[in-house]
């Protein structure tokens, strides 16, 4: 009996906290189908008095803003795929080759974590330049190619994988590129897939570099197009609900998917520390 | 851990190993090293790239930094900011992490895409939405509370009001951290405690807990260095007001390299905020006394 | 499996959301492409001719960028002007946000493919004064044609002039104004008439405010405080051009003024409404002083307020000057663009200051007043209620020059100060004064003030 009223006050709690944490989702939705001067309105409800779609109609018709979309969502599959990819590789090497300066390079590579943006990103926005690779998407693939705690995380993740089934395929004269391409990597999956879902994340709302390195318009991504509805003299902020609406998806999408793997792959990674 | 690697190396190992690090070092030193070598020596100068000055200026720009009352305020709401919301984040993402976990919640995978909504969610976006809600005529937050708070324009809560909406959204990272640490917890050690007669309390206290602890550290140096930077929030949502009282130090650097164009400034800004971050990182390693 | 659901559910609302937001756009970009553009013959304008029988670039084909913040639609037009008596000629328009615009443009014509022509605006004057080249329009020409060119002339040159001025205006709720019993003759034409009509304007329920006489919020600095001191006879920077001026006792005098109007009157609060402008649009304040550009947002936001416009009112009814105003510029030409590229931006901003028809649609659009000088009585210009409250005095307006963003965010750093943050006037001022020096250390603004007309 106790335990059943415990039981229910633990769930009645977590679902208050739940209906906090989307509320101001809820809202933004609807917000999304009301005229502005709705949104702007003293007397204010959750539920559009006059449901519009022009916000989302006409949100394309300004910026193109499906173009965005499908942007960001080539850029950040393209970054997400190499960084797991070189995360794993660095993580197979830095934990199963035993070599001088091992822990000198996986320190260093802890250090990088440390760096914050801003130290970086003014040099590295000159050198962009210098490279002519302004307004190109190498800009913004290129420089993120490689992740100090993708290759942190892997380290750690691909460490608590048995030597054996490795010393087994080597018996059997398998070689290395063999041997990470067809037993380390899918065995990593749980791994990967939370590095997956958190470069995803990262590269999907970056914004600052992005808005320093694309100038035209065409090849512009999602979280800057957020901030073009803020104009020289006001802000459209039916059109910039929809457009978030629109592009918390495909990121909402992904972790609903894949929220076992990331899960598990983070308990074999960070735990370890 | 220090079992012995096989003893021969193959040549495909050497050459993937030596591919590997090489393109690693390269990496690093071509989008890391050296533009922190670069932003060090532009530290020392007048550095406008509008008006193409690069003038030496010896120790000026950190002379500035350290005398700056505007930068000591900011570290100062920096450090505020950033140690409320990261006890929040860690302690609503442990509580919730460990109510789910329980055998008394059902629909566990529900609460945890729930939570985690707002963690995938851009900052940029969201913080439109709260600046909204935050409205002192017409926002939600006045509304459902029926208060009559300027939140963002009242000194006494702006900060409060970004801190709030920063921990709404980031604490189902936590959750979701804690979560993955609690399923790895290693069964017999819950056991043991059990048998031994301990209650729930004393087990969460004595067993989970401790070994919780390397997660902890996770979590608290991720957020460490994610809110030392931290500025879209206060860019939208305060641009630092009112007047300067909610300045956080990464503003201060956005706002010099990329409103003023003051890039020496601001290179000289970042590298004290670099040790900055480097220290507090070093010391939650040394306060758990976790090695490596 | 529950998640699943869910992410389904989601996946298909999202698709829906999806279908109808792309669907509408594309084909009204199409029809208006093949819009009718009639191909003048003549050579046209004022003292500026443009001859459209003079082909360009040699009639080879050349195509070049033109940045711009605005709406896309009014570029647009002149360009399909432009490119229908020169069809070698295409103009490709990148449009920037507004913030994003300042952050990127700088840095793009540091490099080596910047836009040949861009918009300007002039608050970001020494950001890009590096960058253009002069126009190659004789400066009597400009002169003869429009007003306010002597504060562009640099060296004796001019790199862009402004196509119309903006300036601040009083807006009222006509349904208030008739609810508080107030006629037309009440229009205060001084700022005590303006502060006995506020409070009537002003509703309060014991303590609460309900509807706001007045309201300054969030504007403060830019309609009030850079302006209103030119009524007292003081500029914004003293005689070197250089020095603010923003401690200066008519400074002062504003600021106490904003304070004692919601503080003593009781017309307003710092807490009611984020915005005046919002607040307005809203019903709950009675009236603001709002820029040129707010007759477009009362217009589309909102629709449903009934408004009118009166001049701002002044202290004795016979200012220095009545406010400050500012440029909305024309277009500029990129110095570091290749010659052919160069010819294009230059011939294309001639076709477009001597083309009155886009002249008046730019001025319409942003609700300026034109600065050329054939266009003041024109009546499509008079006929918008808030540049006919205008016509009158325009000349007894002051630009000061670009001035650096500075002067501004510092201002409303002091305001800010004043009524959020308890700090008396003077210090916030002195502050404020202070903190715009040391910005503009490396600037090369100079004031234009003294070349006001009527300058003392």
């Amino acid at each position: 009996m106790r335990r059943k009223i415990s039981s229910i006050a633990l769930n009645v709690l977590l679902l208050m906290l739940g209906v906090i944490t989307v509320y101001p989702f809820v809202w933004m939705l609807c917000s999304s189908f009301k005229k502005n001067s709705e949104i702007m309105a003293l007397e204010q409800h959750l539920l559009p008095q006059e449901f519009i779609l022009d916000n989302y109609v006409n949100m394309n018709a300004h910026f193109n803003f499906l173009r965005f979309f499908v942007n960001s969502l080539v850029i950040t599959l393209v970054v997400t795929v190499l960084v797991v990819y070189t995360s794993t590789l660095c993580g197979f090497v830095l934990s199963k080759y035993r070599f001088k300066g091992r822990n000198l390079i996986f320190g260093f590579v802890l250090s990088t974590m440390m760096v914050p943006w801003c130290v970086t990103i003014i040099p590295k926005y000159s050198m962009i330049q210098s490279f002519g690779w302004m307004d190109s998407y190498k800009a913004l693939i290129i420089p993120a190619m490689f992740s100090g705690f993708g290759i942190f995380m892997m380290k750690q993740h691909i460490a608590s994988l048995p030597d054996e089934i490795l010393e087994a395929a080597r018996i059997d004269g398998a070689n290395e590129f063999y041997i990470f391409q067809r037993i380390v990597f899918p065995m990593a999956k749980n791994g990967i897939s939370s590095i997956a879902i958190f470069q995803f994340l990262w590269t999907w709302e970056d914004f600052l570099w992005p808005y320093l390195v694309i100038n035209t318009q065409e090849k512009q991504l999602l979280a800057v197009g957020l901030k073009m509805f803020n104009g020289q003299y006001s802000t459209d902020y039916g059109a910039l609900f929809a457009a978030t609406a629109i592009s918390i998806i495909p990121v909402l999408l992904i972790y609903l998917f894949f929220q076992k793997q990331f899960i598990a792959g983070i308990a074999a990674s960070a735990v370890k520390g | 851990m220090f079992k012995k690697s096989h003893p021969l190396q193959s040549k495909s190992e050497i050459i993937l190993r030596n591919i590997v690090v090489a393109a690693m070092v390269i990496f690093f030193s071509v989008f890391l090293i050296i533009p922190i070598g670069i932003a060090f020596a532009g530290s020392f100068h007048e550095w406008n790239p509008l008006s193409g000055t690069y003038n030496f200026l010896g120790l000026e720009n950190y002379k500035q930094v350290f005398t700056s009352a505007l930068f000591g305020k900011s570290m100062l709401n920096t450090l505020i900011f950033s140690v409320v919301v990261i006890i929040f984040r860690v302690g609503l993402g442990l509580g919730i992490a460990y109510a789910i976990y329980s055998t008394l919640v059902k629909y566990k995978s529900f609460f945890r895409a729930v939570y985690y909504m707002p963690v995938v969610t851009p900052m940029v976006a969201v913080a439109f939405v709260w600046k909204f809600m935050y409205n002192p005529q017409i926002g939600t937050v006045n509304q459902i509370f029926g208060l009559d708070v300027n939140w963002l324009m009242n000194p006494k809560t702006a900060l409060l009001a970004v801190m709030i909406m920063t921990i709404w959204k980031d604490f189902g990272y936590a959750v979701v951290m804690y979560m993955a640490g609690l399923y790895s917890l290693p069964a017999d050690a819950l056991e043991a405690a059990r048998v031994d007669g301990a209650n729930a309390w004393q087990t969460f206290r004595y067993v989970t807990l401790p070994l919780l602890k390397p997660m902890t550290l996770f979590v608290v140096i991720n957020s460490i260095i994610a809110y030392i930077q931290a500025y879209v929030q206060i860019l939208i949502m305060t641009e630092g007001g009112p007047g300067t009282a909610t300045y956080l130090a990464s503003y201060i650097i956005y706002d010099e390299a990329f409103v003023k164009y003051n890039f020496g400034y601001a290179s000289a800004l970042s590298f004290v905020l670099f040790v900055i971050t480097a220290v507090f990182s070093w010391l939650s390693f040394r306060v758990s006394g976790t090695e490596e | 499996m529950k998640k699943r659901m869910i992410a389904a559910m989601m996946a298909a609302t999202l698709a829906v959301i999806g279908l109808t937001g792309c669907g509408g756009s594309s084909d009204n970009k199409a029809a208006d492409d093949t819009a009718k553009v009639e191909v003048p013959t003549e050579p046209f304008g004022d003292t500026i001719k443009y001859d459209p029988t003079v082909e360009i670039n040699d009639g080879k084909d050349i195509s070049v960028e033109l940045w711009e913040w605005g709406s896309d639609d009014l570029f647009q037009q002149v360009i399909d002007g432009y490119t229908a008596i020169h069809p070698n000629v295409s103009i490709k328009l990148v449009n920037n946000p507004w913030e994003d615009y300042w952050t990127k443009l700088p840095l793009a014509l540091d490099g080596e493919n910047g836009p040949a022509i861009f918009n300007i605006h002039n608050s970001y004057h020494e950001n890009l004064i590096n960058y253009l080249a002069p126009l190659d329009i004789p400066v009597e020409d400009l002169q003869a044609d429009f007003t306010g060119v002597d504060a562009h002339v640099i060296d004796g040159n001019v790199y862009y002039i402004d196509y119309g001025m903006m300036t601040g205006s009083v807006y009222y709720n006509k349904a208030m104004w008739e609810a508080a019993g107030l006629t037309e003759a009440d229009i205060p034409k001084t700022w005590d008439e303006m502060r006995e009509v506020a409070k009537k304007l002003t509703i309060k329920d014991g303590d609460k405010l309900i509807q706001a006489g007045l309201n300054f919020n969030d504007d403060f600095h830019q309609n009030y405080l850079l302006g209103l001191n030119y009524q007292l006879g003081e500029n914004l920077f003293l005689e070197d051009g250089k020095t603010p001026n923003v401690n200066s006792d008519a400074m002062k005098q504003i600021m106490q003024m904003l304070v004692d109007m919601y503080e003593v009157d009781g017309v307003g609060s710092k807490d009611f409404g984020e915005k005046g402008s919002d607040s307005f649009g809203q019903g709950q304040s009675a009236m603001v002083i709002q820029w040129g550009h707010y007759y477009n947002t009362l217009k589309t936001t909102w629709s449903n307020i009934d408004f009118g416009v009166f001049e701002i009112p002044t202290f004795d009814g016979n200012p220095y000057a009545y406010n400050r105003y500012n440029g909305e510029s024309t277009f500029g030409v990129n110095k570091n663009a290749p010659a052919d590229q160069q010819a294009v931006a230059q011939d294309f901003i001639k076709y477009f200051l001597a083309n009155d028809d886009a002249q008046i649609a730019f001025n319409l659009a942003m609700s300026t007043f034109p600065a050329k000088k054939s266009l003041a009585d024109n009546e499509q210009i008079l006929a918008n209620p808030s540049l006919k409250v205008l016509s009158e005095h325009i000349d007894h307006y002051i630009w000061p020059g670009p001035m650096p963003a500075t002067v501004e965010t510092s201002l409303k750093k002091a305001g800010e100060d004043i009524f959020f943050n308890g700090v008396d006037i003077d210090t916030a001022l002195n502050e404020a004064q202070e903190n715009i020096i040391k910005d503009m250390k490396n600037s090369s603004f100079v004031s234009v003030e003294n070349l006001y007309a009527y300058a003392k």
